[in-house]
């Protein structure tokens, strides 16, 4: 048994057992968002997308606490998840393949979920950004921007959350599975077409604007085939912006797990740093247009 | 005053000592992502040192903060975000602002 390599938020333990090759997942002391779901909570959405179709690992059981702290078990998978590798060779296809696993995801009924919470995404920010403590006036001025524009919201529907390169498993053959669903809620389906195109999450491919791995139009068409839903890339803009936000934030609530002393570690120290990069991409966002 | 090496000598030699010899003995995938995080870590509080822009006092930091959430957003705002934000980069990560050339 040993700790992999990996998640900054969860733990990742490789244990074999009666000869299958699991992965535990367990929690680690605190978390990145106020609404991260309980290890519990993320082993029945997970169950949920396996029944749904979506190419995730075989969810085996919830364990309870392990040592104090919550864990599940799940098949270990085998294939690519550094997000800088994946973006300096993606496979083809890759594009209309993430339209095709967030397709299903979003036709999860709700009520399959009763525990999954929605809310008003802006407020929420605005509340995270203030536990973080010290001043942020470029991240302010994302929020304020937001409230200025924001557009009509489509009805709630089950989303992953962290819908990204970094949380799929490629092979050559592309797509093969979706991690990380500790951030699953209720919300507007683009929040997670747009959190891809997010340019942290091009992972240096910056002329790749779909992850750094294909082009929005055909990820989008895909989507409107499968869904019914047509959106348009310029919808995505507002969402974008958000993204950047909710990344600059998510940076500065890691890196305070570090400075309040509940989960002391270099990596979650240098993301209170790497916060600016999104604000520096917010305003360049908002400028741009 | 303190004898040499000063803070900054200091935090190069700890660098190097990571890149040149702690860094080539791991073979732990874990350990040598951390290492390179520390590095870069030392590189930016070693930016820190090194550097002499005066930039945004604190108070006005707080100041601005406080007016854009409260909804009054100074007419320039962005153009002085937009050079705080930069500056506050070529600390953390110079490189990142090429990406934007």
């Amino acid at each position: 048994m040993h700790l992999l390599a990996g998640g900054a938020s969860k733990e990742a333990w490789a244990v074999d057992a009666e000869g299958s090759a699991l992965l535990v997942r367990r929690a680690s002391r605190g978390v990145i968002h106020a609404a991260t779901l309980s290890l519990e909570d993320e082993f029945h959405v997970l169950e949920a997308a396996a029944e749904a179709g979506v190419k995730v690992p075989r969810p085996v059981a919830y364990l309870g606490e392990l040592g104090g702290r919550e864990a599940f078990a799940m098949e270990r998978v085998e294939g690519e998840t550094i997000g800088r590798r994946i973006a300096r060779n993606p496979p083809p296809g890759l594009d209309v393949q993430l339209a095709d696993e967030l397709a299903k995801i979003h036709a999860i009924p709700p009520e399959r979920l009763p525990f999954l919470g929605s809310g008003d995404i802006l407020e929420r920010f605005a509340g995270e950004l203030d536990s973080v403590g010290d001043p942020h006036p470029a991240i302010e001025y994302g929020l304020w921007w937001l409230r200025e524009h924001r557009p009509a919201p489509l009805p709630d529907v089950v989303t992953h959350g962290d819908f990204r390169i970094g949380n799929v498993v490629v092979s050559e053959g592309g797509l093969e599975y979706l991690l990380d669903w500790e951030f699953a809620h209720l919300s507007d389906p683009r929040e997670d077409l747009a959190w891809p195109l997010v340019r942290a999450w091009r992972f240096g491919a910056d002329d790749r604007r779909l992850g750094g791995v294909g082009e929005v139009a055909p990820y989008l068409a895909r989507y409107a085939e499968r869904t019914g839903r047509t959106v348009s890339e310029e919808e995505l803009y507002w969402l974008e912006v958000l993204g950047n936000v909710k990344w600059a934030t998510g940076c500065l609530t890691q890196c305070r797990r570090h400075l309040t002393g509940l989960d002391r570690s270099v990596e979650y120290a240098v993301l209170g740093r790497m916060a600016a990069e999104m604000e520096y991409e917010l305003l360049y966002l908002i400028e741009s247009r | 005053m303190s004898d040499r090496p000063t803070a900054l000598e200091l935090l190069e030699a700890v660098e190097e000592f990571l890149s040149s010899e702690v860094l080539p003995a791991l073979d732990d995938q874990r350990l040598k992502f951390r290492t390179l995080v520390a590095m870069n870590a030392l590189g930016i509080a070693r930016r820190e040192l090194e550097t002499d822009e005066p930039g945004l006092g604190e108070d006005e930091i707080r100041e601005l903060a406080r007016r854009i959430r409260a909804g009054d957003v100074p007419a320039d705002a962005h153009a002085i975000l937009k050079e705080h934000v930069a500056a506050k980069l070529r600390i953390s990560n110079p490189q990142y602002l090429e990406r934007y050339e």
